[in-house]
């Protein structure tokens, strides 16, 4: 089943001195349910304002996009869609539990519900006994993880998530990575996970896109075979990384001719 | 540690007084004991509360003025780039002109009279209010903004959860400073135009030069300043700020 849609998607700005900027040029394509897809491209290309529309942060400016059949709303009555960004933008005034909370509060659970909820996902993330630390107490992979959590926190139908890993250093972002293909198999969530890292797209997705400079659309679609759990040093992954890297000098030259 | 280091300066200001005290006569300083005893009759002759609470109450009151023009200044000029250009220079001006000035204008205006006071006291205090508020608001965290929006948390609770608690260490500042200013503006006008409140009792004592009493009623309402630092403000931000500690450990 189709999870989400996006069909000839636009987006511009207005800059201030009037002129138009095209950031989204006609960008289409469908996630399936459960799929864990990358949106590869290089920076600035528009790959974070395609999340911010998908998480209602930002509109369209023109075509349309489809979650579980439904149109996207804004809003209370819109889609739940979790979202984790590139810093881990806790609450630093709130304890570890309380900032996974967060999200449900203005939800229709009970408070039981609520803390339960949280505890969970602190649990799922490997959070256990650090339910009462404040996030400054925490090293950057950890709140990462805190930010995760509260992301799953809410039971999303989706979790977006914009270069989360692009602040930690190569190990920790390793461990990182190998954490979140276990919670994805662990819940079974489609997730749409945005980078400009080859070897992280190729690594962690079942697919992947490749999306072009400014105004951003879709250069090629990859379908990345090779079972979970996937290993660093395995060969059919270097290939792939490398092909990735040749379309990108490819569209590169397509560019610039 | 941190207490009682506290304890040691006030001890150690008392002991100072005490020995100058000795050193020069009682017309220009007189020491601790007579000054206290000076309160203590003012306090439990009458009149001295009946002042105490007239300028506490057109100091409360003016800061509650000045609190609600600064901070509705401020969160405009740290919102929208055309209002921070439009009402910086109002500040500015606001900060320059000298209290006294505010004083005169006001009682010449509305007459001697506390609302003349409170007036004459808010326009003082609020440039200091405009300026923390201001401040406060354009170092708010936009990120954490947009993670609430992104989580389609309502405008009322990403006001309240968001917004407010990052500006409350402004908000504690701005109070403090607009505090300090309310008072020392309130002795002023007091001084000038009022015949009741601390401002008006220095003035009756200076011009009977009792050193003893101008001390009294000086000290007294530092007394009051300081109860309300110490038994309401500082308590509220080691409350609001209890996380900081936690952390710096």
């Amino acid at each position: 089943m189709k999870k989400i849609i996006v069909r000839d998607l636009t987006k511009h700005f207005i800059r201030s001195d009037g002129s138009r900027l095209d950031v989204i040029g006609g960008l289409s394509f469908a996630v399936e349910e459960g799929e864990f897809v990358s949106i590869l491209g290089p920076s600035g290309c528009g790959k974070s304002t395609l999340l911010n529309i998908l998480a209602g942060i930002d509109h369209l400016s023109g075509g349309e996009i489809l979650v579980g059949g439904r149109p996207l709303l804004g809003g209370e009555n819109g889609v739940k869609l979790g979202f984790v960004f590139q810093q881990p933008r806790l609450l630093n005034w709130r304890s570890i539990r309380e900032n996974v909370r967060f999200p449900l509060e203005h939800g229709s659970l009970s408070r039981d519900e609520q803390w339960r909820l949280a505890q969970r996902y602190l649990e799922l993330v490997k959070l256990k006994g650090f339910e009462d630390y404040f996030p400054q107490q925490l090293s950057g992979g950890m709140q990462q993880r805190v930010a995760i959590a509260r992301a799953l926190a809410i039971e999303p139908e989706v979790l977006l998530m914009d270069e989360p890993f692009s602040s930690l250093d190569e190990l920790n972002a390793r461990k990182m990575r190998a954490e979140l293909i276990r919670i994805w198999r662990e819940t079974g969530k489609t997730i749409i996970f945005v980078t400009h890292d080859i070897f992280e797209a190729v690594y962690l997705s079942n697919r992947l896109l490749v999306v072009t400079e400014r105004p951003a659309c879709v250069y090629e679609s990859l379908t990345i075979d090779v079972d979970y759990p996937r290993n660093y040093d395995d060969d059919r992954l270097f290939e792939m990384a490398k092909k990735v890297g040749r379309f990108f000098v490819k569209m590169e030259e397509g560019h610039g001719a | 540690m941190h207490i009682t280091l506290k304890i040691y300066s006030v001890l150690v200001l008392l002991i100072a007084w005490v020995v100058l005290s000795f050193v020069f006569s009682p017309q220009i300083l007189p020491g601790p004991i007579p000054v206290f005893q000076a309160i203590g009759e003012n306090l439990t002759s009458g009149d001295g509360f009946f002042h105490l609470y007239k300028t506490i109450f057109r100091v409360l009151l003016g800061l509650a003025i000045a609190m609600i023009i600064g901070s509705a200044f401020g969160i405009v000029m740290g919102i929208s780039p055309k209002g921070e250009k439009f009402l910086e220079s109002w500040v500015m001006v606001g900060l320059t002109i000298p209290a006294v000035v505010y004083a005169i204008i006001t009682l010449l205006w509305f007459g001697l009279n506390d609302f003349a006071a409170i007036i004459a006291i808010g326009i003082t205090a609020f440039p200091a209010v405009a300026i923390n508020m201001w401040q406060g608001v354009k170092d708010i965290d936009m990120q954490l903004v947009t993670m609430a929006q992104a989580f389609q948390v309502p405008r009322r609770d990403l006001i309240l959860k968001v917004v407010l608690p990052q500006t409350v260490p402004y908000i504690l500042a701005a109070t403090r400073y607009a505090l300090g200013i309310s008072w020392k503006i309130a002795t002023t006008v007091e001084l000038i135009g009022m015949s009741s409140g601390v401002g008006y009792m220095l003035n009756y004592w200076f011009g009977l030069f009792s050193m003893t009493q101008v001390l009294a009623w000086a000290l007294s309402f530092t007394i009051v300043l300081l109860a309300i630092e110490f038994l309401l403000i500082n308590p509220f931000e080691k409350r609001v700020t209890a996380w900081r500690a936690v952390v710096q450990v």
